[in-house]
């Protein structure tokens, strides 16, 4: 029996299509995979089911009858419950008060119904007994959880509905193994009740574990919906990336060596801190050095602390023979280091304004202006912007009138006017498109031969492998192994970093 | 969106005709209330509240939920150090321009300690930095004779100075200038925006945004000591209290100018034709003939139906 | 954002800090506790039975508009309006319990409407900040000024007397204890009722984060309105207390009271941002304030530092507020 029936959503934000045409339908006792790469319009999908994102067109059936839903109260109404990527929890409150939020016990019509309320939370807090780790309780704070609790949280909110249709938007993304598993249980069993279940993830065995049948989206678009125990893994990325994905990156493509006469761009000695232990590499001039693993194993968090934006326990850095240590990114950046970070919306785009006013801080602050003179300014932005084939209509639009991988290719263009020693990389391809991706790792290469050092971090492992002259495979914040010359294999990356996790 | 209806949309679009209109209608209730003294003589009382506003426009361009309280308090304090400084004598109003902009700083220099290394958001530390300020005029009023405007300034605010305009219309003209190429044409403006509109990125790119924001709030409190001086000029003697009413007006003069509380959107410009169009109101509520409830239940009801036109929250469905 | 185990961002809730967690208005209370000890230090008469409750029918005014002001704030709101709903309030049940005569029945009466018209300047705050979407900081404001013309047009100047019935209850005794003692009970009371309810969970949730508190399902809106409108019931109940004190009326009463009240909920240890707060922690805020310039007044400072003086004090116990209430949240 159909439980949900999407035909022919879309949704624009402006200029930008975020879903052109999403096709879905979920059945009654399935786990129904959504997949796609990120910026594909799964969880604008999603969010259009749970009513939070008001569609521009198409119909939405639940149980073969067409319904309109007006917001997330509705969506609630009509038996849809969702577990948002981005989580949907008041930090202040407690992990019951959280878990019942959106149907408070009442007593009276007035007031809260303590006991009902604690009742009814700890029959979804019990589910996770013993995986769901130390300090978690019914009265604990949210905010004072763990990131992996506080997912588990959300996953108990969402459960909490106890809607015939619950979505899950990336639930298992911060959580270890024995979570992971007990939540699958969970689900094995919704579904035996008969319930739908929507469920996102980029870990290609959770959603052989637990999927059922699988929808691909691409650009916006369903592409299709398979069977997922009559198709393999290399059918469905294939279908995610399109005819370009074809590309066979199974073996590296880049040297294995570059020549080190130059010296180290880059050292790091034995580097611990929040996030990250014992860590040591040399990156030479020309390098491209990357970093592997799953999300989130210590990648990110030291090539922050590297830039002067996180916390450094104990170790050394050194630009050249330099020490570094910078104390804040103004610091590093002076001292000739450059950061691109994946996530634009936070650490890059100055919204709202210029696409110049966007590539020029860099310039600002190493060449000590005060004076900002468009005619004199354009004459070293354009060069930036063209190498790495940026499109845009005029310097003075605001950078969000750009595509997403057009902001980022402006992004990037900051660090080129006054070329830096060292550019440190944090997954700088999340959500562009694949044009924009090859025109920033044909810059990259660019920019390797002519002397950086570049660190690289990617969750793709297609990038690393393409690209990479080296890799260091990230596992539980500290490096697990190194992948050199022919070791530099799709195989070997996947194998050690799943290692220990 | 056709190029028309945006044009017709920009908040200093809409503040200029409203001002046009505003003018029309006072003309129509009282004869010669759009004549050009008269409009002089509003706009003498536009540019005290606009200088004011042009520190609290920076603070609030800034981000972060900022806001300056006490510009109300430094505007008064500043009245009464020119007035005691110069003491009715034109000798005086160098060091009274020097003293004033000195406490200006230091007041500012303050509530922007307070707000970037104690992390006070600034709605709390200017508020009770407000206090402290009344606190001072008390302070100074009872120990020390008020004091009296110097001729000069005076003159160089209610008489003509230049093309028959007053001196203090010049003054502002002159700040809008300078505002407009600060916030436009300089690292420091554009830094400004940058920490207004995404302060992470703006340190990750950088921008040392403490100091920034230290200056910012300096800058306020300077741009409100410069309004006091000038208040000082317009009332001929020092009286406690005389800025109070540039709180909270400087703000909604800014948001009629279109700039947006969130920070990292607006301008100088629309914020002096926000700060005219607030005067022209108040204009012509004192023009027409009604007691003073009658005109403020008017006042508040138009400022809310104003606001409509401005900068109205996202709704929370996308 | 995944984060790894290794990265412990947990943190282990130290008693203190389970204590603060618990009781956000520790700070406060301390706060009030040394100011107490300091009044006696200067002046033991100050603590006297008689002094107190002088202190505390001044200052009830206030604390109920700090509690006013906590609803709001609970979800990141803020009411600047919450003074000249009180002024509001303070001359429309001064003309009419006048105008009926003054007798009991007339004064509870105009009390209920005094109520009902807190209720009315709530749901056009709530309406104009939440439903319309403008900007509470200056929404509010621009209401104060409609309020106080209409509170200037009922009473234009400052004056009419309280019936004596009122003012006489007010500031006097029943079965042998200072009426005011009752109602701060009462208040207790009510609080404590009003903290169990749903409202307070969902206003300090959406305060916590508005979209999130949406895509929960929860109706935004119309719990950022049911705030205003507490906000207005208890400024209306501020109002019966100031009118009680001065027993007479004042269309500008509230004026300067309203800051004052924004000032109490940051001592009392609650985030203006929403979502972290208590009203206990108001109620010692405000009389933090009321306490501070009655320390300033004994201790002998000159008449013309006082202002300042208690200024200083107020910014002080303010930055405190803000930075223990942060130690305490998570």
């Amino acid at each position: 029996m159909s439980k949900l029936k999407l035909s022919g959503v879309s949704k624009a934000y402006g200029a930008t299509l975020a879903l052109r045409r999403g096709d879905l339908e979920v059945m009654a006792g399935e786990v129904h995979v959504l997949m796609g790469s990120n910026g594909s319009g799964k969880s604008t999908l999603c969010k259009i089911i749970a009513g939070s994102v008001r569609p521009d067109d198409g119909r939405i059936l639940i149980d073969d009858t067409p319904v309109t839903i007006t917001g997330p109260r509705s969506a609630r109404a009509q038996g849809i419950g969702i577990f948002y990527q981005e989580l949907s929890l008041a930090a202040h409150r407690t992990v019951e008060e959280n878990v019942c939020l959106a149907a408070l016990p009442a007593k009276a019509r007035l007031f809260v119904d303590r006991a009902t309320l604690k009742e009814r939370a700890a029959r979804y807090i019990t589910l996770f007994e013993g995986v769901s780790g130390e300090g978690f309780s019914a009265d604990a704070l949210v905010g004072n959880l763990r990131p992996d609790q506080r997912q588990l949280v959300e996953i108990m909110k969402a459960l909490a509905s106890e809607a015939p249709l619950i979505i899950f938007d990336e639930p298992t993304s911060a959580l270890d193994r024995a979570q992971v598993e007990r939540f699958f249980e969970i689900l094995r069993d919704l579904k035996r009740r008969g319930r739908g279940i929507i469920f996102i993830s980029h870990r290609m065995d959770e959603i052989k574990a637990i999927g059922d049948r699988v929808t691909i989206i691409r650009d916006g678009e369903t592409i299709t919906t398979l069977n997922l125990n009559e198709t393999d893994a290399g059918t469905v990325i294939r279908l995610m990336v399109g005819g370009a994905g074809d590309m066979p990156a199974s073996q590296s493509s880049a040297p294995a060596a570059v020549d080190a006469k130059d010296g180290a761009a880059l050292t790091v000695r034995n580097l611990s801190g929040s996030g990250f232990r014992s860590v040591s590499f040399e990156v030479a001039r020309g390098e491209i050095l990357g970093f592997g693993g799953l999300h989130g194993q210590g990648q990110s968090a030291l090539l922050r602390a590297i830039f002067g934006a996180g916390s450094i326990g104990s170790g050394e850095i050194l630009i050249g023979s330099d020490r570094f240590d910078a104390a804040s990114p103004r610091d590093a950046i002076r001292r000739g280091c450059a950061y691109v970070s994946g996530d634009r919306g936070r650490d890059g785009v100055i919204s709202g304004r210029p696409i110049i006013e966007n590539v020029t801080p860099i310039h600002y602050l190493r060449d000590r202006l005060m004076i900002a003179r468009p005619s004199k300014l354009r004459d070293k932005v354009a060069p930036a912007l063209e190498s790495m084939h940026t499109k845009f209509a005029s310097l003075f639009h605001p950078i969000n009138s750009l595509s997403g991988g057009n902001q980022q290719k402006v992004i990037i263009a900051r660090w080129l006017i006054d070329r830096p020693d060292v550019l440190l990389l944090d997954d700088p391809t999340k959500g562009i498109d694949l044009s924009a991706k090859a025109d920033l790792f044909a810059l990259i290469r660019q920019l390797a031969a002519d002397g950086l050092g570049i660190v690289l971090y990617s969750s793709e492992d297609a990038e690393l492998l393409g690209n990479a002259n080296r890799i260091l495979v990230f596992n539980g914040g500290s490096v697990s192994r190194e992948l050199t010359g022919p070791e530099r294999t799709r195989y070997n990356l996947y194998q050690a970093a799943y290692e220990a996790a | 969106m056709s190029r028309v209806t945006s044009f017709l949309r920009q908040p200093i679009v809409v503040a200029l005709a409203l001002i046009v209109l505003l003018l029309y209608l006072g003309a129509l209730l009282s004869p010669g209330f759009a004549s050009g003294a008269q409009i002089l003589r509003l706009l003498i009382v536009a540019s005290l509240l606009g200088i004011v506003a042009a520190g609290q426009n920076v603070v609030i361009l800034g981000g972060r939920e900022g806001i300056d309280l006490s510009v109300g308090g430094v505007v008064s304090l500043s009245a009464i150090i020119a007035g005691n400084v110069m003491n009715g004598a034109d000798i005086g109003i160098l060091p009274a321009i020097a003293a004033c902009l000195v406490a200006g700083a230091f007041f500012g220099l303050l509530n922007g300690l307070g707000i970037t290394l104690l992390r006070i958001p600034p709605l709390v530390m200017t508020l009770g930095m407000l206090g402290v300020l009344q606190g001072l005029l008390v302070v100074i009023r009872m120990g020390i004779p008020s004091g009296q405007a110097a001729p000069a300034l005076s003159r160089f605010v209610t008489q003509p100075l230049f093309l028959s305009v007053p001196g203090i219309i010049w003054l502002w003209v002159a700040i809008g200038i300078l505002m407009a190429f600060m916030l436009n044409r300089t690292v420091f403006g554009h830094r400004i925006y940058a920490i207004g509109s995404n302060e992470h990125a703006a340190y990750m790119a950088g921008v040392p945004v403490r100091l920034m924001r230290i200056a910012l709030f300096m800058i306020s409190g300077m741009f409100a000591a410069v309004a006091g001086l000038c208040l000082l000029g317009y009332s001929g003697s020092s009286f406690a209290n005389v800025g109070e009413q540039y709180t909270l007006t400087s703000i909604i003069a800014v948001v009629f100018g279109g700039t947006s509380l969130a920070g990292g959107k607006g301008g100088y410009t629309g914020t002096m034709a926000g700060a005219f169009l607030l005067v022209i109101l108040q204009g012509i509520l004192t023009t027409v003939n009604i007691d003073e409830s009658g005109r403020q239940m008017v006042f508040g009801a138009t400022l809310l139906l104003l606001m409509m036109f401005y900068g109205r929250g996202r709704a929370m469905r996308a | 954002m995944a984060e790894i185990a290794t990265s412990p961002t947990y943190r282990r809730a130290g008693g203190l800090r389970r204590l603060l967690e618990r009781y956000p208005f520790l700070p406060a209370l301390a706060i009030v506790l040394v100011l107490l000890a300091l009044n006696g230090i200067f002046s033991p008469n100050s603590l006297s039975y008689r002094s107190l409750t002088g202190l505390l029918s001044t200052y009830m005014a206030l604390i109920l508009l700090a509690i006013a002001q906590t609803y709001v704030v609970y979800a990141g709101d803020i009411d600047l309006s919450a003074g000249s709903i009180l002024s509001l309030v303070n001359v429309a049940i001064i003309v009419l319990m006048e105008r009926w005569g003054g007798g009991a029945g007339a004064v509870l009466l105009a009390l209920a409407i005094g109520l009902l018209l807190g209720l009315a300047c709530g749901l056009v705050n709530g309406l104009v900040v939440a439903a319309l979407r403008l900007q509470a900081i200056v929404a509010t404001f621009a209401t104060s000024i409609f309020f106080t013309g209409l509170a200037l047009y009922i009473l234009p100047v400052a004056g009419t007397p309280a019936p004596t019935i009122f003012w006489r209850t007010y500031g006097g005794r029943l079965l042998g204890l200072p009426f005011v003692f009752y109602i701060l009970v009462g208040l207790v009371v009510l609080l404590a009722v009003l903290s169990r309810t749903r409202l307070a969970t969902q206003l300090l949730a959406v305060g916590d984060d508005q979209q999130a508190a949406y895509q929960t399902g929860l109706p935004v809106v119309a719990i950022r309105i049911r705030g205003y409108l507490l906000c207005g019931l208890f400024s209306a109940l501020a109002a019966f207390c100031i009118t009680g004190d001065t027993a007479s009326g004042d269309p500008l009463v509230g004026g300067k009271m309203t800051l004052f009240s924004v000032a109490a909920v940051v001592l009392g240890g609650s985030a203006l941002s929403g979502g972290w707060g208590t009203v206990v922690g108001s109620l010692l805020g405000a009389l933090t304030i009321g306490l501070i310039s009655s320390v300033v007044f004994f201790m002998g400072t000159p008449s013309e530092w006082q202002n300042f003086v208690q200024g200083l004090a107020i910014l002080v116990v303010l930055m405190a507020g803000v930075l223990a209430g942060r130690r305490a949240r998570p």
